[in-house]
């Protein structure tokens, strides 16, 4: 039996390399097995919606995803990572995520065990990065990563609340908009790229000044405290706070919350932006207190999945680079309504993902924006009932 | 002696050192202890500041991301963790706006507390920032508290040392100064006690063992001079005899080394006859040797139980501590009076000393026997006067001439104020004539007690209490009253004769004052008579010339009374002015029966011719004797063939009797005391 799959893979194989087109080969592509070895928690919104978006896509193009849950407990994620590279029968690919750099071992073991790998979210870092290098150098089986942009999603909130603030004439006596920014933390590599994102935008903007960057491990009752302290402080100093950036929705949510209680009505007196397009901050751009959410990137895991149907079809992301970085996406009032209920339903099987494969001969060209997103939402399932 | 001089006096001068020091040793202990304290204290004021400055610094570092991050929790909490410290009472974080950020109070305090302040400073890669500030309040409460408790305990370390080194320093100044000191002021009061120089008992080699080293010498030095000196105050230098002052001593003890109280003890007071006589003639010198060999007689005579001792002048005293009886104490004075009658040669010439000794004999209990030497001079007195050159024992009759004498003695004031001294009046007569031509004014004391006392008994004790010139003076007054009233009685041609003591002779003011008395009395000074004596000229020659030539320039004569008792000289009947001279009735008393009296009467009337002076027989007491002085040639006479002395009343009115029948011889007078008359 596995010698005629064996057989019937290498004659595909062959084919398809031979006949490279073809809309068609999803249906004949072999199924693949797919482990995800997850950092984060049972319940944790951002980890569960990509191990979702994973096994929607994977529904979609043929692929079995079988998702491990460190709990966020490292060693457990490096126990998990080594367990699956240690079985005998052993999966085509393993995604992992390098927070606080746990995957390395795994990544090594894997490479001895011979089984491709998939950075998702958090590649290789530091020491890491340099002693490994670029994917499939030192080690072959590390096919590459693929990572969010979160520089541009900081500056495109940045500017987003510049812009509302420009508009509204929300300048300070001294002429200028005093921003404020709330960040996660300042080590991380997520955090900061979201951070130089917001100073990048500012730089650009001679009337805009950061008055501070607070940080509030990323939780929302930290984030209302410094909020509150910031606007005290604010009000003392005589500045006219326009906006607060937070680097996360539920930062955004405790700075709307501390807004409230310093007496602003979001919206209307100060703008808010955020970051995750959680259902809270969709709720309050409902509402009109949060400006918007910029995020969409656990989408990562459909499109993982996505590249490594590619890979495994012939495909090769590599052919622009391993390092596939995936734009996001802000959510506004504008366009709430389209992926409100998506988000909200995590009705992800409505996404068309074989939409998003590469065309032939564009291998590693890839269009993840979220107007691809929307133009490919199938209607709901169960919308009638 | 001086009581309060005790050891009292060394401990003040421990005392004196003590409190010298011991105010200063606490002083500076306490003011270097303050000092260092102190001292202490500021450095310890000025580390706190450092240390809390610092930890104001190190807490700004800590501080000033939080504050800058508006952690403000985590901003009070860094503050929180310094107020661990005790000395912080308070902290507080400000930020750039100046708005409490975070406060801490550890207590409410009273206390002031001082702040430091410093600037929170916040920087990253981008700026540079003040952040606000970091306020630390904190109290010096501890440190006052510590260095109150460290001030209080060395003011109880500085007294306990100070007590410690008082009693350190008494022990030892006691036992170095106090001591030697002690030893040496009883040493000297010991000495003051008994005159004898003690040695200190120090012997440390110290200062002090040395200072006690050379007082001991000293002492040893003052010993042998203080027993010199001891011996010359009770030593006659002269003869090495005991002195007066051994006297008294030795009375002491002999009451108290006597064997028994019934014991007897034989005084006898010595006095040399006529010493005067021998210095006179032989010079001090062989005076001193002649004293010398009487001491050693003296010496050689007594047995060694026996006692010398020279008093003074030419008086000795020998005292036989136990004799038998009364008459075995005579025989011991007799065997003295012979050991000193052996003849002594004094420049070649042979003297026979002579002694009078007054003997007294009293029991060794007798509690008055200090006065042995008193009542042993009566005796000597009776000697002299009664039986010179013999043993006097004193006797109760001694002792009752005694007490009559002193008790006569003290009565002479008396007896002045209450004049009861009178002058009689006795009659010089023209032997031829019968007729009287004079009076003699003799004294009478009409003693209240003792009735009429003669003047041989009181003269004496007059001259002795020095009132010679006061009985003159009361003499003389009588008699210029008495001129005045012979005149009265038509009898101025009476003369009136004055005995004249030897003391006045030497008084050159007498002659003014007779004049002024006659002046006074109207009477002339010419119808005086100055009797003296042979002895009074002899005494002092010069003065006595000097006197009796102004008396004579006032008309008044002068008789020369009792002749031929005394030196008898006739050299002086020719150098001194006489105008008379009285034969003693020790010549007339024999006379017509004694051929050898008559003789001499004769010689002496004979010798009187031939120098133009008046010759006065006294004591005619029978017809044959005036008869016999008529023929030798003896005009004039006076006694009681005549007349008795008498008061001046009774003379007068004989006088006008004898006026009236004719001249008249009084056999009998109406005295009616004894005879005392001169």
């Amino acid at each position: 039996m596995t010698a005629v799959l064996r057989i019937l893979l290498a004659v595909s194989m062959a084919f398809g390399v031979l006949a490279p087109a073809g809309r068609a080969v999803a249906a004949d592509a072999k199924p693949l097995n797919i482990v995800f070895v997850s950092p984060g928690k049972t319940g944790e919104v951002y980890w569960d919606m990509v191990a979702q978006t994973m096994q929607a896509a994977g529904r979609k193009l043929n692929a079995n995803v079988e998702v491990l849950t460190s709990e966020r407990n490292y060693r457990t994620m490096q126990e998990l990572g080594l367990g699956v590279v240690a079985r005998s029968d052993k999966p085509d690919f393993l995604i992992l995520s390098n927070e606080e750099s746990a995957a390395v071992p795994i990544l090594e073991a894997a490479e001895i065990a011979g089984i491709k790998t998939l950075l998702l979210s958090n590649t290789l870092i530091g020491n890491d990065a340099a002693r490994l290098g670029q994917p499939r150098q030192k080690l072959k089986t590390w096919l590459g990563d693929i990572t969010t942009d979160l520089t541009t999603a900081g500056a495109r909130m940045a500017n987003a609340l510049i812009g509302a603030a420009r508009h509204e004439k929300w300048q300070s006596p001294d002429g200028k908009i005093h921003l404020l920014g709330i960040g996660g933390d300042e080590i991380t590599p997520a955090s900061i790229a979201r951070n130089a994102g917001l100073q990048l935008a500012v730089a650009a903007a001679p009337d805009v000044v950061v008055d501070r960057m607070l940080f509030a491990n990323w939780t929302q009752s930290e984030a209302e405290q410094v909020a509150a302290n910031y606007l005290g402080w604010a009000q003392r100093k005589g500045i006219r706070p326009a906006g607060i950036w937070a680097g996360n929705d539920p930062m955004a949510l405790g700075a709307l919350k501390a807004a409230t209680a310093a007496g602003l009505e979001p919206g209307q007196d100060i703008q808010v932006v955020g970051l995750n397009w959680s259902e809270d901050a969709l709720r309050e751009i409902q509402a009109g207190r949060l400006l918007l959410t910029d995020g969409g990137h656990f989408l990562l895991g459909g499109w993982s999945i996505v590249l490594l149907r590619d890979y495994a079809d012939g495909c090769d992301f590599a052919a622009a680079s391993p390092h596939i970085e995936v734009k996001t996406s802000a959510i506004t009032r504008d366009n709430l309504a389209s992926v409100a209920a998506l988000i909200k339903t995590r009705a992800f099987d409505r996404i068309n993902f074989a939409r998003f494969k590469a065309r032939p001969g564009r291998c590693g060209q890839y269009d993840f924006s979220v107007d691809a997103l929307i133009s490919s939402l199938l209607p709901p399932s169960g919308a009638g009932e | 002696m001086n009581g309060p001089i005790k050891p009292a006096a060394s401990r003040s001068v421990v005392r004196a050192m003590i409190w010298a020091t011991v105010p200063v040793l606490l002083l500076v202990q306490l003011l270097a202890s303050a000092g260092v304290e102190v001292s202490s204290f500021w450095s310890q004021i000025r580390q706190l500041d450092a240390r809390i400055a610092r930890v104001a610094e190190s807490r700004a570092d800590l501080i000033a991301e939080p504050l800058w991050k508006m952690r403000y929790d985590q901003v009070t909490g860094v503050l929180n963790e310094i107020m661990h410290d005790e000395t912080i009472a308070a902290a507080a974080v400000y930020d750039d706006t100046g708005v409490v950020i975070a406060r801490v109070v550890a207590r409410p305090t009273v206390q002031a507390l001082t702040e430091v302040s410093r600037p929170i400073a916040y920087s990253n890669g981008n700026i540079a920032v003040q952040a606000g500030r970091i306020v630390i309040a904190y109290s010096y409460a501890t440190l006052y508290v510590d260095t109150g408790s460290r001030l209080g305990l060395l003011l109880v370390v500085g007294l306990l040392g100070t007590l410690a080194t008082v009693i350190a320093m008494r022990i030892s100044a006691n036992t170095f100064i106090g001591k030697p000191l002690a030893a040496m002021m009883s040493a000297i009061q010991r000495s003051k006690q008994d005159g004898r120089a003690y040695q200190a008992d120090v012997k440390s080699s110290n200062e002090f063992g040395q200072l006690a080293n050379a007082f001991n010498a000293m002492q040893h030095t003052t010993s042998g001079a203080l027993d010199r000196l001891g011996h010359m105050a009770s030593h006659d230098p002269l003869t090495g005899l005991p002195n007066r002052r051994s006297l008294s001593e030795r009375l002491v003890t002999l009451s108290r080394d006597a064997r028994s109280p019934d014991a007897l003890i034989a005084f006898s007071f010595i006095d040399l006859d006529d010493f005067k006589g021998i210095n006179d003639t032989f010079g001090h010198d062989a005076g001193d040797k002649f004293l010398v060999h009487i001491s050693e007689r003296l010496r050689d005579t007594v047995g060694p139980e026996d006692w010398v001792a020279r008093l003074g002048g030419d008086e000795f005293v020998v005292i036989r501590p136990e004799v038998s009886n009364e008459a075995a104490a005579q025989a011991f004075a007799q065997q003295l009076l012979e050991a000193i009658s052996a003849p002594i040669l004094l420049h070649d010439k042979q003297v026979v000393p002579r002694a009078s000794i007054g003997l007294a004999v009293r029991r060794a209990g007798d509690p008055e026997l200090s006065h042995l030497p008193a009542l042993a001079d009566i005796a000597l007195y009776h000697a002299k006067s009664k039986a010179p050159g013999t043993v006097a024992v004193l006797d109760e009759a001694l002792q009752h001439d005694y007490r009559r004498r002193r008790d006569l003695e003290l009565a002479i004031p008396t007896g002045f104020a209450e004049r009861q001294f009178e002058v009689w009046y006795q009659s010089q007569v023209d032997l031829v004539t019968q007729e009287v031509i004079g009076l003699e004014a003799l004294i009478r004391w009409r003693h209240p007690e003792h009735g009429v006392i003669g003047p041989g008994e009181f003269l004496p004790l007059i001259e002795r209490s020095g009132n010679n010139a006061r009985l003159t003076r009361y003499v003389l007054t009588d008699a210029c009253r008495a001129l005045q009233r012979l005149s009265a009685a038509g009898r101025p041609q009476i003369r009136i004769a004055i005995n004249l003591p030897p003391s006045e002779l030497a008084d050159h003011s007498l002659a003014a004052e007779l004049r002024e008395t006659c002046e006074r009395f109207g009477v002339a000074a010419s119808s005086l008579e100055l009797e003296i004596t042979e002895g009074s000229l002899i005494n002092n020659i010069a003065s006595a010339s000097e006197t009796l030539r102004r008396l004579r320039r006032l008309g008044a004569t002068i008789a020369l009374d009792d002749f031929g008792t005394g030196y008898s000289s006739l050299a002086h009947l020719r150098r001194f002015p006489l105008d008379k001279v009285k034969i003693d009735k020790a010549f007339i008393r024999e006379i017509p029966d004694s051929a050898e009296d008559k003789a001499i009467v004769g010689v002496i009337a004979s010798l009187a011719g031939t120098l133009g002076l008046t010759l006065v027989a006294e004591g005619i007491e029978r017809a044959e004797q005036a008869q016999a002085m008529r023929e030798m040639g003896v005009r004039l006479g006076q006694g009681f063939l005549y007349h008795r002395p008498q008061p001046l009343d009774a003379v007068l009115r004989e006088l006008a009797k004898a006026g009236s029948s004719g001249e008249r011889v009084l056999a009998d007078g109406p005295s009616i005391v004894p005879e005392f008359a001169a």
